[in-house]
């Protein structure tokens, strides 16, 4: 109960007035603008058409193609350096493609949508060539890779998983630039430096194998 | 304590709402503040009194503040009626559910909602397998599955692989064999570079196109009817009963109607 009020109330109760209405204006402005920051925050999930989304999409896409390729490495390289880098971009890009799934999941979006591939980079659609985006091998090339055997089939994987990284870093690059998405963005900076680590890895795996002609 | 406590409620709850907080002597005042506050506020004659008079006195001068106050509550008001609105209005925006833009998808039969055991999964089983349906849409299969990220077949595959790639997600896309080129590149465009689709002919298809993910199947006449980008929006890896992350490749990628084991 407001009992000290009472004390001072009588006389002075005028002014003090005009003392709480700028104080509530300010606390109202204060409180005003706290919530309009906070409220957005729902708005700005990523939608459909977004970014972010066909980011997420796409470079699932893009993974999958490179765990299989990873994965045929694992299976029959010669070489057990290629073999455990192999398995490593294997799990390592499941694990992505796992993330960005929940990401879509927690957008309220769906694994598929509307937008043609890589609709979502400026760009991007034009660098499509068969369905195949950027850096991604061909039919005929990942058939060669599966029926390929001995050092020859380390030398074609480290060829094209290079090639399928620098797709890869490009695609994360653009995404950093357009996201303002704080999650999306660390993650694709965590790919382009992972991926190009291994890049790094892979081209001096070249030169102890020698590269393909 | 327990039992006494619930029958006394219903009557402290009356008095203690008119007491405020519960003095007996400040109670019976204030039962008559409403009326009696304003007055003596005004006249100022309130000092002498009970603390209970000087309240009112700066309730009745209080229109200020809470005029203030009422406008900051308007203004939130306002700005959470905005934000609310404006997160509706991006829901809009959202992809409708694909179970429900698979249902708006006019002749596809869904199995899931006819023949739930048919589609329960991880029904493996070797060897040759038969099926109700052709193409099968789902039911028991080999272990192995048919590799579908992507994958033009140009022979026939078989069943038993064909169904597991259905339980991992895959769209398949079957054709009549006698299809002309042409068309069937249109159909390869649709599959080609797309992870969790494959396109195989099937000899004795009754209609041009037939596709597949499991539990759902469309059957259409033209390789340029709308609905076959529809049925693979909405049911390519979503129709998955193991979550978008399972493999679509390290399967077989056997030819022919005899299954690998």
């Amino acid at each position: 109960m407001p009992d000290p009020v009472t004390a001072d109330d009588p006389t002075p109760a005028p002014p003090r007035f005009s003392y709480w209405i700028p104080v509530a204006l300010v606390v109202g402005l204060v409180l005003g603008v706290a919530i309009g920051l906070l409220v957005p925050r729902g708005d700005s999930l990523p939608a459909d058409d977004s970014a972010e989304a066909g980011f997420a999409r796409d470079m699932t896409t893009h993974h999958t193609q490179a765990v299989e390729m990873g994965l045929i490495a694992y299976a029959q390289a010669s070489d057990p350096e290629v073999r455990t880098m192999g398995v490593d971009i294997a799990l390592n890009q499941q694990g992505q493609i796992g993330m960005m799934q929940a990401w879509l999941r927690e957008w309220n979006l769906q694994p598929t949508g509307s937008q043609p591939a890589m609709a979502w980079m400026p760009d991007g659609a034009e660098s499509v060539v068969n369905g195949l985006m950027p850096g991604m091998a061909t039919p005929d090339e990942m058939k060669r890779l599966r029926e390929s055997t001995g050092i020859e089939g380390d030398r074609l994987f480290l060829q094209m998983m290079i090639k399928h990284h620098l797709g890869g870093v490009h695609m994360a690059q653009e995404v950093v630039a357009v996201s303002k998405d704080k999650e999306v963005v660390e993650a694709a900076q965590l790919t382009i430096n992972s991926q190009q680590r291994e890049m790094t890895d892979m081209k001096s795996l070249q030169e102890k194998l020698g590269a393909t002609s | 304590m327990s039992t006494p406590g619930p029958e006394r409620v219903p009557s402290t709850v009356k008095v203690g709402k008119t007491t405020g907080q519960g003095k007996p002597p400040t109670g019976g005042s204030g039962a008559n503040r409403p009326g009696g506050s304003r007055p003596t506020g005004k006249g100022g004659k309130g000092k002498g009194r009970k603390p209970v008079t000087p309240v009112k006195v700066a309730g009745a001068r209080n229109w200020g503040p809470i005029a203030v106050a009422g406008l900051v509550v308007v203004i939130a008001v306002g700005i959470i009626g905005w934000g609310v609105f404006a997160s509706v209005k991006s829901d809009k925006q959202k992809a409708v559910p694909w179970e429900e833009r698979a249902a708006a998808i006019s002749g596809l039969v869904n199995f899931r909602e006819t023949n739930p055991d048919l589609v329960k999964g991880s029904q493996h089983k070797s060897g040759v397998l038969k099926y109700e349906q052709t193409p099968p849409v789902a039911g028991e299969h080999n272990p192995a599955w048919e590799n579908c990220n992507g994958v033009v077949y140009t022979e026939p595959v078989p069943n038993e692989h064909a169904v597991h790639s259905l339980e991992h997600g895959a769209v398949w896309i079957t054709y009549r064999p006698d299809l002309p080129a042409d068309q069937v590149a249109t159909l390869a465009a649709k599959v080609e570079g797309k992870e969790k689709t494959m396109l195989s002919p099937f000899p004795g298809l009754s209609n041009a196109v037939s596709l597949q993910a499991w539990g759902y199947q469309l059957k259409v006449d033209s390789v340029d009817d709308p609905r076959i980008d529809e049925f693979i929006k909405s049911l390519r890896v979503n129709a998955s009963i193991e979550g978008p992350t399972a493999l679509c490749d390290r399967g077989v990628s056997v030819t022919g109607s005899t299954p690998q084991g």
